[in-house]
């Protein structure tokens, strides 16, 4: 037997766990600012930057690709090597790996604040920052095939079959989701419009959810838990349906984040019933987890590492359970829009991704300074303070989420809204509220208290940046024929493994996804909707900078509650225009698709300035940026343009005259405001955005009363 | 509206039953797939992460044996 002597790699890995634990303070910091500002307005500090509408995709974004990210390729970059018995592909990639994805993120950080935003949850980042995503996961991929390429190992345990649909989705999703029209450098147009851009968009929402957040953190529990719990994984058997049947699973629930919406009826179904069968493949690997510690539950008690990874499978099991219940229509008709789902989403983030995060933490430090942690009892503190963290984060977010739920739908004896002021069902929510930041700010005081004991164990330890190992060349055997194609014979092949996991993850996709460029012919355009006009188009993008979309909805629902709450729910063909689409997914102020006319522009114009003039009690911010700032009209033309390359019908040349249009527009804004006893000059933004805000919802009304529509 | 573009999609109406079709399939051959592996084989993989190259040389932090009392 040939066996060679070579290092592993610690250095790269130390490096993403130093990163994972600065954006944990920072992602979970935002959240908890985010947070704070639900009940106390004024915590945006009276500035544009750390106002809710752009903090919030600032800590989706942080805490999932900078947190969750770089935790996700320290957790491979070290098992994997192991699991190949192989150095990385490439230290070369794998710099470039850890310097462009935290210069992606430094990028995030800036822009977002800024407002420059596509508005698509999980994918808000603008198209050159897009590009660089893609160029550093491709350089990711290669150093991942690579090194499986040079592996001793023959077989590929079932930690790296995950890294491999990981590697491989998600950059499908990405590419996807994020193609664009550029109109400017840091503005783009979804090439999608409306009911595509939608299912698009939570086709990728829902799988970074199912490949970035879920995947390589079971490929990473099928290696951390049987390491620190020192027995192998209860049933390899087990591993191989969980992996196969999750994959190609998860790729069709993405429709059931819009059951109820405009979206047809066939697509919600097949979203919600694919959605019940993720259950089966779901609970499989958390039991498979669970029961690889069967007999090993007294290291539990003693080891804080392997508590935080109970806790965390414990935590997946739940989510999987629940994620899969609220995907049912009738629960979901409660609790869509409201901040049960934020629980959702939170017993995940903060249970499976964050507590499997720390133990990876405890369990590396100690390993690659050669040493033991510097205080257990620290650690054990930690445990407790997060897992109440998260009960006093979640609970009251259930209480919350119903509670609205219920309000929303709650009619009188005589057949009236209980609550016609949806302010009513805000005001309610607010204890609530104030609980939650307490449970966040609990989580991040464990994470101070993380970030110590690690440094303070590395500081009494001897960093092992290469690690000496030695193992056997993988010689090549051959296979009989008869044992070709059976899943050992595949777990050596990781060509041809990756080609049938990218078949697995296409055929939800395509089944899904093409119909609708079918629809895009067969939509019967509605016949007075027209498109944006030019002031209409600046507003929505003014709309879009400062993230109204993270707490209004545009899409009504056809339930009786919401449209006699809101008006005539939303038609397909009402967002044949709409690039990207808007509708939203939580409803933290009222839903705006009917809100044209509904009142005077003057109101408008008070609601921005110092939204509690006209609804006290509300917890908007102010905006009162909108009404001095002169509206930027020099990217116009771009934007035209680029619209009509996404197919918005505006005439050849149109942009030429966009201008005057939008200056006479603007005119008739000025005069309206004037009645209501407001000077106000027509080049500012605030104009824009009333011009927008009175047209949402308008069109269908135009052809119920059988008007002539307004052309752009 | 939705039934207007359900009509102008050519036979929608089997996608749905396809769809789970084709679900059944793929985990039937994927549980046959996993039902055919050897017991050695299963074994030696599921040992795996725990035979890595790598020497322990200091005791996990959960030996109960090893307090870091010094540090509490």
């Amino acid at each position: 037997m040939n066996v060679e002597t070579f290092r592993y790699d610690n250095r790269i890995v130390r490096a993403f766990a130093i990163a994972t634990i600065v954006f944990a303070i920072v992602g979970m910091s935002a959240g908890l600012l985010a947070a704070i500002q639900l009940f106390y307005p004024a915590a945006n500090l009276n500035l544009e930057y750390t106002t809710f509408g752009r903090l919030r995709p600032l800590h989706t974004n942080a805490v999932i690709f900078a947190f969750v990210g770089n935790g996700m390729f320290m957790g491979i970059y070290y098992s994997l090597q192991r699991l190949c018995k192989a150095r990385m592909f490439s230290d070369t990639l794998s710099w470039i790996n850890f310097w462009g994805w935290n210069a992606v993120i430094v990028a995030a950080a800036v822009t977002l604040p800024l407002g420059l935003t596509t508005s698509k949850e999980y994918a808000e980042l603008e198209w050159p920052i897009d590009i660089a995503i893609a160029v550093v996961w491709v350089v990711f991929t290669v150093n991942l095939l690579g090194t499986i390429a040079k592996r001793r190992e023959k077989h590929m345990y079932v930690a790296i079959w995950f890294y491999i649909a990981t590697a491989l989705t998600v950059a499908v999703l990405h590419i996807v989701n994020s193609l664009a029209v550029p109109a400017g450098a840091f503005k783009s147009y979804s090439i999608y419009a409306g009911v595509q851009d939608a299912l698009v968009q939570w086709w990728y929402g829902h799988n970074a959810v199912a490949f970035f957040l879920t995947t390589p953190y079971l490929g990473l529990m099928y290696y951390f838990l049987p390491k620190a719990a020192d027995r192998p994984v209860f049933s390899y058997r087990l591993s191989i349906i969980h992996f196969w049947a999750l994959i190609f699973l998860y790729i069709w629930a993405g429709p059931h984040h819009l059951l109820y919406t405009a979206l047809p009826d066939w697509a919600q179904s097949l979203g919600m019933v694919f959605s019940l069968m993720l259950i089966a493949p779901s609970w499989g690997g958390m039991l498979n987890g669970l029961l690889t510690l069967r007999g090993a539950w007294d290291k539990v008690r003693q080891d804080p590492m392997l508590k935080f990874m109970v806790v965390a499978v414990t935590a997946y099991g739940m989510a999987t359970l629940e994620g899969p219940t609220l995907a049912i229509k009738s629960v979901n008709s409660l609790s869509h829009y409201t901040d049960w789902t934020i629980a959702h989403v939170h017993t995940g983030a903060l249970g499976w991704n964050g507590f499997l995060t720390f133990s990876m933490l405890y369990w590396l430090f100690p390993k690659m300074y050669r040493t033991r942690l510097y205080s257990v009892k620290l650690a054990n503190y930690h445990f407790w303070i997060g897992l109440l963290g998260i009960m006093f984060y979640v609970v009251p977010m259930y209480f919350s989420g119903v509670t609205q739920g219920l309000m929303w739908k709650q009619f009188t004896a005589d057949g009236f809204l209980q609550y016609p002021n949806f302010l009513e069902t805000v005001i309610r929510l607010l204890p609530m509220h104030r609980l939650r930041a307490v449970g966040g700010g609990l989580f991040i005081v464990g994470v101070f208290i993380m970030a110590w004991n690690l440094y303070k164990t590395a500081k009494h330890g001897n960093f092992l940046a290469d690690e000496e190992v030695q193992a056997a060349v993988a010689e090549p055997k051959h296979v009989p024929a008869d044992k070709k194609w059976g899943h050992r014979w595949l777990e050596a092949k990781p060509i041809t493994f990756s080609v049938l996991t990218v078949l697995a993850i296409l055929v939800g996709g395509l089944i899904e996804i093409v119909p609708f460029y079918l629809i895009k012919e067969n939509v019967p355009t509605l016949s007075s909707v027209k498109p944006y006009t030019p002031l209409e188009v600046l507003g929505r993008d003014l709309y879009i900078r400062e993230g109204c979309v993270g707490c209004h909805s545009q899409m009504i629902r056809p339930f009786r509650s919401e449209t006699e709450r809101y008006g005539e729910y939303s038609k397909a063909g009402e967002f044949v225009y709409d690039h990207p689409f808007l509708w939203g997914s939580k409803r933290t102020g009222p839903d705006l698709h009917r809100e044209g006319g509904k009142y005077p522009h003057a109101w408008h114009y008070h609601h921005m300035e110092k939204p509690e003039s006209t609804s006290p009690g509300s917890i908007m911010p102010p905006y009162p940026w909108l009404l001095t700032r002169k509206l930027d009209t020099s990217s116009l033309q771009a934007r035209i343009k680029a619209l009509r390359r996404v197919g918005v019908p505006y005439p050849e040349g149109f942009e030429t005259t966009a201008k005057q249009d939008l200056e006479a527009q603007a005119q008739q804004i000025v005069l309206g405001l004037k009645t209501g006893m407001i000077d106000a000059p027509p080049d500012r933004e605030i104009i824009a955005l009333i011009a927008y805000l009175q047209r949402l919802g308008t069109d269908i009304k135009a052809q119920a009363l059988a008007e002539t529509p307004a052309t752009p | 509206m939705i039934k207007n573009v359900l009509t102008h999609i050519g036979g929608i109406e089997i996608y749905g039953i396809l769809s789970v079709l084709l679900f059944f399939t793929v985990f039937t051959a994927t549980l046959f797939w996993a039902l055919r592996l050897k017991k050695t084989h299963l074994d030696a993989m599921a040992r795996l992460p725990l035979h890595d190259g790598t020497t322990d040389s200091l005791p996990p932090i959960s030996k109960p044996s090893q307090p870091d009392s010094s540090h509490e």
